[in-house]
Parts: structure tokens; C-alpha cells; sequence
């Protein structure tokens, strides 16, 4: 903890600024990258989703307090950033969110940056049809292997509940998979 | 057909690639419209130039140190040189008057016979002053 506060600490400095978010982003980027990848599904918007959580993290580490860890607050951001993302774009297509998601999983199939299989095109249409909420948690635990306890920080979600919905999201992942 | 069990089965990844070098070139786009400046790579070689430089100047100056010490040392034995030639012609040749009278022509000697307007006081400190003349002139 005392090295995250350090860590932030040469993040607000002018002096150091410029290395330590050179560190943030190589740490960061990546695992950022699949999860925002995972929610948005094209890399451009991923890449544009990216760019964007970076640059509010950046304008914002003068106000994080370090209520939450540095971790959480970043995925928070990026969380948010990816959905609110989602929503303007079926806003500017004037079309529903469901409607979006169905739109993106058919077009994985021509997309040059999507490798899957048929079983990997089915688990995306699978996890499309769950709610948001479970979609999200089926994400980060199955994907990105994150603990119950991270995704909790992130989510503000208790473990229980988090727990209850994987269950739900792979039993109608389950469903869907094999009656389709 | 067995029941697909997500437990059960082999972890299926997500399929999704990136361009290539994205999250290598992602860093300098991202500083870019940050606007923070990038960090200085000064690489490996350039480094090795300037001291490489550095050593090359040290050694030319060095060089240079015995050259510029000759040259100054060439310019007093050139001031040496012509004493010693003054010494040499005055006491160690064998010219004498009678050489001197043989090289001189006409001219010359009219220029010796012009006469020179001198006070008898200016000779005698003249020859106080120079022990030499006195000999010159017995000669």
C-alpha cells in the first residue's frame, strides 16, 4: 500500500510524472485492453476506449484519494468508459443495447482481428444474450481470472452476489451453447 | 452428443488479436495526446561516439602539446641562431677589412664617405658607452 501511495505520488509529480506513467502504462495496458476489448468486441473502439480511460486517469489521479486500490480505480474507469461507449453508440444508431451487441457478434465473424473458433463465436453470442451485469462478471472471472474479491472492488458488487451471478451465467451460457 | 459442460471442457479463450506492435506503438500515441513529453532514448552507440569524440580531442591536444612547444622553442633558436651568427662573423671568420673593402663598390663606399654631422660630445659618450669601438677604430 505504501508503495501504490509512493507510486501515485511520483505520478502527480512534475518530475517524475513522465516515467512513472510510462511504468502505469505498461503494467496497465494489456490486461486493460482485453477487458475493455472484451466489453466493446472491435479493436478500434477498444483502442478508442483505451486511449480515453488513460487520459482520465491521468486528469484524474489528482483526486483519487486511495479510498480503493489504484487497480480497482483504473478498471473502474475503464468499466465505465467501455459501457458508457456501448450506450452512445446504439444512442447514435437509435438502436437498443441488446440490438448493438447482436450487431457486434455478427460482425466478429468478418472482423480480421477476431481468430475464434466456432466454439469461440458461440461463447460470445452466449455471453451476449446474458444481462449486462452477468455478462460483465462471466468476463472478468472466466477471461481475465480475476478474484471474486477484485471484481468485488471493482463492481462494488459483494462477493456473494458475485458468486450467485457466475453461477447463473454459466448455467445459461450452458443452456444456450448446447441448444444451439 | 456429450453435454457441453463450460467446467468441464478445455478453457476456450476469447479469439480476439490485436494489429501488430499495437501495444508497442500504443505508449507513444497515448503520450502524444497527453502531451507529456516522451522520454529521451539516447541509444547505446551515440553515447559511445561522444565519448569515443571526447577521447580523440584529448588525444589530438595531447599531441599537439610537443608540436606547439617546438615551434615556440624554433622561433628562439631562430633569434639564438642570428646572435650567434653576429658572434660567429664578428670573431671567429677571417673576414677583415681588406674583404670587406673587395665586396664594397663604389656606391657604397661614397655612402661611408658622406659626412655625419656628430658633435663632439655624442662621440665621446659613444665611446664610453662602447668599449668595442675604440678597438674598430685602431683597427
Amino acid at each position: 500500500m505504501l508503495e501504490e501511495k509512493e507510486f501515485i505520488q511520483e505520478l502527480l509529480d512534475p518530475k517524475m510524472q513522465n516515467k512513472a506513467f510510462q511504468k502505469l502504462l505498461l503494467a496497465y495496458q494489456k490486461p486493460l485492453y482485453n477487458h475493455i476489448r472484451q466489453i466493446v468486441l472491435n479493436h478500434d473502439d477498444a483502442d478508442d476506449v483505451l486511449q480515453n480511460t488513460f487520459i482520465k486517469v491521468f486528469n484524474n489521479l489528482k483526486n483519487f484519494k486511495g479510498e480503493s486500490k489504484l487497480f480497482s480505480w483504473i478498471y473502474r474507469i475503464a468499466t465505465n468508459e467501455a459501457l458508457t461507449f456501448l450506450n452512445q453508440k446504439a444512442k447514435k444508431h437509435s438502436i437498443t443495447s441488446e440490438t448493438l451487441q447482436n450487431k457486434l457478434i455478427d460482425n466478429l465473424q468478418a472482423d480480421v482481428y477476431f481468430e475464434g473458433d466456432e466454439i469461440q463465436l458461440k461463447l460470445q453470442k452466449a455471453i451476449a444474450s446474458l444481462p449486462e451485469k452477468q455478462q460483465l462478471v462471466f468476463k472478468m472471472k472466466y477471461f481475465q481470472e480475476l478474484k471474486y474479491e477484485e471484481i468485488s472492488e471493482i463492481l462494488g458488487t459483494s462477493v456473494g452476489a458475485l458468486k450467485a451471478s457466475y453461477h447463473h451465467a454459466v448455467k445459461k451460457i450452458e443452456t444456450f451453447v448446447n441448444s444451439n | 452428443m456429450k453435454e457441453f459442460k463450460l467446467e468441464n471442457s478445455d478453457k476456450i479463450k476469447t479469439g480476439f488479436s490485436t494489429p501488430e506492435n499495437y501495444f508497442d506503438n500504443f505508449s507513444e500515441q497515448l503520450t502524444q495526446r497527453l502531451n507529456i513529453p516522451a522520454p529521451k532514448v539516447i541509444p547505446f552507440y551515440k553515447k559511445r561516439t561522444t565519448a569515443y569524440m571526447i577521447v580523440a580531442a584529448i588525444f589530438v591536444i595531447a599531441l599537439m602539446i610537443p608540436i606547439l612547444n617546438t615551434s615556440s622553442a624554433v622561433t628562439t633558436n631562430q633569434e639564438l641562431d642570428e646572435t650567434s651568427l653576429e658572434n660567429y662573423l664578428s670573431y671567429q671568420t677571417n673576414v677583415n677589412q681588406y674583404d670587406l673593402i673587395n665586396i664594397l663598390d663604389d656606391s657604397d663606399i661614397n655612402q661611408i664617405n658622406s659626412p655625419i654631422a656628430l658633435e663632439d660630445k655624442t662621440i665621446e659618450d659613444m665611446l664610453v658607452d662602447n668599449a668595442n669601438l675604440e678597438h674598430l677604430i685602431i683597427e
